[in-house]
């Protein structure tokens, strides 16, 4: 047996018509259809200066929108510095004005004598040349 | 010519995945592979008719799928796995659209043989021929790429995703059946 695949030489014994295989190639590649990703452009657009600045422009935009939020955080707390009556130069003005704040209590702050009479009351005052037939003017001075 | 650019698989594949070269290195494949794909149909087919319209479907199969072969395998791998399929799927048509069995397949490849006119004259050759049409499609396949194309086992294991020990057991029982055949003929 062994002889045998010897004396065939790895011979198939099989021919083809002359100059077959060329003309295979050739109508071959000739039949071979147009592929879509032939004519897909490969070549890079040039780049515009929005392009460019595109993603700086993003990047800082984002920067600015996380700085405001935080921010917004920040003004929400309750301590807030940014809502501090410390750190309010109109509002720390007028507390340390005297005139300013009895007249706002008195005037603005729709306090009537009774509320008066009894916040003095809370805090330990007694009105004692007070009567109803005294003429004499309420003692404003000690309040 | 192919041998004149000194073509290798590495350079092929690069110019094949370019699209402004593909279609060039392509033709370049083509003229390279043909007649090892050729043979390679042909000895399970018999027919040259039918070898060449395989062989065509072949490598329109190739060109179509070329953008997606990523180079893991060689490009004669991935060739003779087309062809391979190709020349077993057609097998497989001609039994169904006969009815015919494993048996008639023997007698119809031999037949082909006998009335094949593009051989060489060499008698021995085609007794060989006729012994290895006898053996079942697989065993064929295998004993064709080792005898005839002298392939690595390794190769064969990687076209057929069959393992190197199952190759090399078909290839000794494909030798003994045709052993078989030549005694009986004495």
């Amino acid at each position: 047996m062994k002889d045998i695949l010897d004396k065939v030489k790895h011979n198939d014994g099989m021919t083809v018509p002359e100059g077959y295989f060329e003309d295979f190639a050739s109508r071959m590649i000739a039949s071979l259809p147009q592929q879509e990703w032939e004519t897909a452009p490969t070549g890079v657009m040039p780049k515009s200066f929005w392009d460019k600045v595109r993603p700086y422009i993003y990047l800082a935009a984002m920067f600015m929108g996380v700085w405001c939020m935080m921010k917004m955080f920040d003004l929400m707390r309750p301590q807030s510095a940014g809502l501090s009556i410390d750190n309010n130069p109109v509002i720390t003005a007028a507390i340390d004005n005297d005139y300013f704040m009895s007249d706002y209590l008195i005037n603005e702050g729709n306090l009537d004598d009774y509320q008066l009479m009894d916040d003095l009351y809370e805090t330990g005052f007694t009105p004692v040349h007070y009567s109803d037939n005294d003429e004499t003017d309420f003692p404003m001075a000690e309040i | 010519m192919a041998d004149e650019k000194q073509l290798d698989d590495k350079d092929l594949v690069a110019r094949l995945r370019d699209p402004a070269t593909c279609r060039e290195a392509f033709g370049d494949l083509i003229r390279l592979y043909s007649e090892p794909l050729y043979r390679q149909i042909r000895r399970m087919v018999q027919s040259h008719d039918d070898a060449n319209d395989l062989l065509q479907n072949s490598f329109m199969k190739a060109w179509q799928n070329i953008q997606n072969f990523r180079g893991d395998a060689k490009l004669s791998t991935w060739l003779y796995k087309i062809a391979s399929n190709e020349a077993i799927t057609h097998l497989d048509k001609e039994r169904r659209r006969g009815g015919v069995s494993l048996d008639d397949e023997e007698a119809r490849l031999a037949d082909l043989i006998a009335s094949d006119t593009n051989i060489d004259g060499d008698e021995l050759a085609q007794k060989l021929r006729e012994a290895v049409a006898t053996l079942p499609e697989k065993q064929r396949l295998v004993f064709n790429m080792r005898y005839y194309d002298e392939m690595k086992y390794e190769q064969m294991s990687e076209i057929l995703g069959t393992s190197v020990g199952a190759l090399k057991a078909s290839y000794h029982l494909a030798v003994k059946k045709i052993e078989s055949f030549f005694e009986d003929l004495d």
